[in-house]
C-alpha cells in the first residue's frame, strides 16, 4: 500500500491556498484562538485577488474583529471601501472607552453579528473598553492633581458610569476593576476598604497590541 | 489562475493601527467625562484624616 503523498502547502494553487486559510481562519476565530485566526486570514488578505472585493469584504467580517481583540484597530477608510462600517462605532467606543457606544453598535448589529458568528468575540471588548475608560479617567486626574492622579475613587468610576448609562453598583464596579487586574489590562491594586483603585506608577494600562487578552 | 501579488490587495494590509492609544483628552467624549468627574460627588467625600 503506498502511503498518502505528503503535499506541500506552497505546491496548491494560491485560489486554493487562500480559500483554506479562510475558512481554517474561520474556525480559529470559533475557538477563540486568535493569534492562529489572524495569521491565517492575514494570510487570506494579503493573497487574494486584489480585484475581488466581495472576497476582501468577506475576509474582513472575520479579520476586524480578530484584530480587535488583539488591540489593533481598522482605519475608517477601509470600513466605508468595503462596506463593514457596522464595525466603525465598535472601534470609536475602543478609542474612547465609552462602553454604552459598544452596547449600543453590538445591540444596533445584533442579528448580523450573531448569523456570522463574531457577537460574542465583540462582546469581550468590553474589557478593552473599560481599560481605556480607566484611562481617560487616569488621564483628566493628572491634569488636575498630578500628585493624587494614580488613585482613582470608586466614586468616580460610578459617576463615569452613571453618565454612560450603565446601571452598576460597587460590587459589580471592583469586580471589573479585579478582572481588569488579573487580565493585565490594568496594573494596580483595589482598596476594597477605602474604595479606591491605586494604579502602578509604571505603565498603568498597557497595551495589548497584537497579543490576546490574558 | 495567479493573480498579481504585488498591487491593490496590499492597501488593505496598511490599513491598522496597532499603536493608536494616545494620551489625548481634548476630545469631546473626554471633555463631558471631565465635566461628570467634577460635578458634585453624589456620595459625600470623606474628609482627609
Amino acid at each position: 500500500i503506498e502511503t498518502a503523498r505528503v503535499f506541500d502547502f506552497e505546491e496548491f494553487p494560491t485560489r486554493d491556498k487562500v480559500t483554506y486559510m479562510y475558512y481554517t481562519g474561520r474556525l480559529e476565530v470559533f475557538n477563540d484562538n486568535f493569534i492562529q485566526a489572524d495569521k491565517k486570514l492575514w494570510y487570506a488578505l494579503g493573497h487574494c485577488d486584489p480585484s475581488k472585493d466581495a472576497n476582501i469584504r468577506m475576509i474582513l467580517k472575520y479579520l476586524v474583529p480578530v484584530k480587535l481583540s488583539l488591540g489593533i484597530l481598522p482605519n475608517e477608510w477601509l470600513l466605508r471601501k468595503y462596506h463593514i462600517m457596522e464595525y466603525n462605532d465598535i472601534v470609536q467606543a475602543l478609542r474612547r472607552g465609552d462602553i454604552r457606544l459598544l452596547r449600543y453598535a453590538l445591540q444596533a448589529n445584533e442579528d448580523q453579528f450573531l448569523r456570522s458568528g463574531v457577537y460574542l468575540v465583540l462582546e469581550k471588548l468590553e474589557l478593552q473598553v473599560y481599560q481605556r475608560l480607566m484611562k481617560k479617567i487616569h488621564l483628566i486626574q493628572k491634569q488636575k492633581d498630578p500628585s493624587k492622579a494614580h488613585q482613582i475613587k470608586m466614586d468616580s468610576i460610578l459617576k463615569a458610569l452613571k453618565w454612560l448609562q450603565i446601571d452598576m453598583d460597587i460590587d459589580e464596579v471592583e469586580c471589573i476593576m479585579a478582572t481588569l487586574i488579573h487580565k493585565n489590562l490594568m496594573r494596580g491594586y483595589l482598596s476594597h476598604k477605602s474604595k479606591v483603585v491605586v494604579l502602578s506608577k509604571q505603565d498603568p494600562f498597557p497595551l495589548l497590541s497584537g497579543k490576546p487578552c490574558a | 489562475e495567479e493573480w498579481d501579488d504585488e498591487e491593490g490587495e496590499k492597501v488593505a494590509l496598511q490599513q491598522w493601527e496597532d499603536d493608536w492609544d494616545d494620551d489625548d483628552v481634548n476630545d469631546d467624549f473626554s471633555a463631558q467625562l471631565r465635566t461628570e468627574l467634577e460635578s458634585a460627588s453624589a456620595v459625600a467625600e470623606t474628609p482627609a484624616a
